[in-house]
């Protein structure tokens, strides 16, 4: 990798195909291994919240108002004595919404914008970049926060706002790799034997780009959920009563001064699940380094 | 260089003028205006709605008030806020960004050096347990949300151990302390990481293994000819962060009540006081595109390999 180390010798592997390396390099990183158990936890915990959870999320219990956490409430209750636990366990679904659902828009309309336009170029190619210049001159926050006033905050609308600002990444990645894919022989080749641009497009192209845009899709959550957590917390988010994380911070009001639990486990949560996120888009990069095998 | 410069500017007010005509459309397209969102105990009647909207010319078609808007705006006369009449505009950004700015200004120069003291040990004690252990740290820290944090840090040192107030603002350094650390912290984890990547770049250049192999010292090697290429995509980058740091975080002042930009953008939307939330965004936006052409300036002068004439192409 560099000089002024020596690296141990690394024993002849047996090259047994591009993923199947991925995953022998994703294996060997730790926070990455933490990332797709963790990853793997959130999303059975938001499918089976209903069976999972103690009590229901909006479900109160007068008697036992911001009691601290017990064997009856694991993680202690709000205010109006709804059970945290629950709320957190059902917390995770808005947050692999906004996640995953906002990343695969991106994705749909990103991705073919960006192999369009670096694979025509012209005057579609200038009108998306100028795009792209116009959503990557401000930072994501200030336009989200805009479109979520301009839309009144809820949940779908949170989603369409980080939509509208996430596209941009996967099309400028994908335009790069467009660019580079398409002066290769092999695209050369089809274009010489008269192969039609869209089976170029999608034959030749796109499968070039897989193992990239899958990264651009990881790396994009972390920040999304980091998005939902704080629009939440600012009040711009998911809407009280309905659980969110990052709600419970912000709704936590005076309170949380002297009943830690009412913030203490909805941060831990916040932070495990971004980590995780960020583990596993920084255990892609490494698996599928485009140096490594492409 | 100077074509580039004024290409970037008209690029700049492009990208201005966009923004504006996008938030000024967007703004006024949505039911509900200034008087009549949010919890109002006393619902103003239509009548006086109307006589509201006569009086800061919302009753006149959309272009004709964006014309309107556009004329004032280039005499950076912004207007005045809704719900603060006796100020303008200009007046109460300029109010508020010195909260804003000394708390992200502290934070910023926290997470430079911090961050690139401990980038600049992992690479040069590359893949050891050191240099994993920095990594694993930057990469842990760059993902706590800075409110998340701030909330943590608030219950131990101010509610625990009362060390330092846990918000407010009074003209005391150690209410700046928490919100600093809190905004602060997370950053290092970048800055880490990008010192460590344009570091271990560096010292895999050709003219890094001769000056070894020519015995210079290791501390020669790295002085002379590692840091100051490594230098270069390290300014470029850290660059933008301190304005975009100094214009404050919504979250960090949301949660410590610091009465800065952030704070008051947020409000201002909630409150749809439109000339408050152009002019802050309009702000905003030419900080963070100017400072992005500063950069790209200072890419020429610190590196005289870039052409960005070259580049554009």
């Amino acid at each position: 990798m560099t000089t002024g180390v020596t690296l141990p010798v690394q024993p002849p592997v047996r090259y047994a195909g591009f993923w199947a390396g991925a995953w022998r390099r994703f294996r060997r990183n730790f926070l990455a291994m933490y990332g797709i158990i963790f990853v793997s936890i959130i999303v059975i915990v938001a499918i089976f919240a209903p069976i999972l959870a103690p009590y229901g999320p909006l479900e109160t219990d007068i008697q036992h108002t911001l009691s601290a956490p017990s064997l009856l409430h694991l993680m202690g209750t709000d205010a109006v004595g709804r059970d945290l636990l629950s709320r957190i366990m059902f917390a995770t679904r808005p947050m692999l919404l906004v996640g995953v659902i906002t990343q695969v828009i991106s994705m749909l309309i990103g991705v073919p914008l960006g192999i369009i336009a670096g694979y025509a170029g012209g005057i579609f190619n200038y009108i998306v970049q100028r795009l792209v210049d116009f959503f990557s001159a401000l930072p994501w926050y200030l336009l989200v926060l805009f479109l979520i006033m301009i839309l009144t905050p809820s949940l779908n609308n949170l989603i369409i706002a980080l939509t509208i600002t996430s596209w941009v990444y996967p099309c400028r990645v994908s335009r790069g790799l467009t660019l580079s894919v398409r002066e290769m022989d092999y695209a050369e080749a089809a274009r010489a034997l008269g192969i039609p641009t869209w089976r170029i497009l999608i034959n030749h192209i796109l499968p070039q780009t897989a193992p990239l845009l899958l990264w651009s899709f990881a790396v994009g959550i972390p920040t999304l959920v980091f998005a939902e957590a704080g629009m939440s917390f600012l009040g711009l988010g998911i809407r009280p009563p309905d659980p969110s994380l990052g709600q419970m911070l912000g709704t936590a009001g005076q309170f949380w001064q002297f009943f830690p639990h009412m913030f203490i486990f909805p941060s831990l949560m916040i932070i495990l699940s971004i980590l995780a996120f960020q583990g596993l888009a920084d255990g892609l990069r490494t698996a599928i380094d485009v140096n490594v095998n492409i | 260089m100077l074509r580039h410069i004024l290409r970037s500017l008209a690029g700049i007010l492009w990208v201005i003028l966009l923004l504006s005509i996008f938030t000024f459309v967007l703004s006024r397209a949505v039911p509900g205006g200034p008087w009549d969102v949010g919890d109002i105990k006393f619902p103003l009647t239509e009548h006086q709605i109307d006589l509201y909207k006569a009086k800061y010319g919302l009753d006149k078609p959309i272009l004709e008030q964006y014309l309107l808007w556009l004329r004032n705006a280039v005499t950076l006369d912004f207007g005045s806020p809704y719900l603060a009449p006796e100020m303008t505009v200009t007046g109460l950004i300029m109010k508020l960004l010195p909260y804003s700015a000394l708390v992200g200004g502290l934070a910023a120069t926290l997470a430079l050096i911090l961050g690139i003291i401990l980038g600049a040990i992992a690479a040069s004690k590359q893949n050891s347990l050191l240099d994993i252990i920095i990594n694993s740290f930057a990469i842990v820290i760059g993902t706590i949300p800075g409110f998340v944090l701030g909330f943590l840090l608030a219950y131990y040192f101010g509610v625990k151990l009362h060390w330092f107030p846990t918000g407010g603002w009074e003209n005391q350094p150690k209410y700046l302390v928490l919100p600093v650390v809190a905004y602060g912290f997370p950053a290092i984890g970048g800055v880490a990481r990008w010192t460590r990547q344009c570091m271990v770049e560096a010292m895999s250049a050709d003219y890094v293994r001769t000056a070894h192999s020519k015995g210079v010292r290791q501390a020669g090697v790295m002085a002379r000819h590692v840091l100051r290429n490594a230098a270069i995509p390290m300014v470029t980058s850290f660059l933008p962060m301190i304005p975009g740091m100094m214009t404050g975080s919504m979250f960090i002042e949301r949660t410590f009540g610091i009465p800065g930009l952030g704070q008051y953008f947020v409000n201002s939307a909630n409150t749809r006081d439109y000339p408050l939330i152009i002019g802050i965004t309009i702000f905003w936006a030419v900080l963070i595109t100017v400072t992005y052409l500063i950069t790209d300036i200072l890419y020429v002068i610190i590196d005289p390999r870039v052409r960005l004439e070259a580049k554009k192409q």
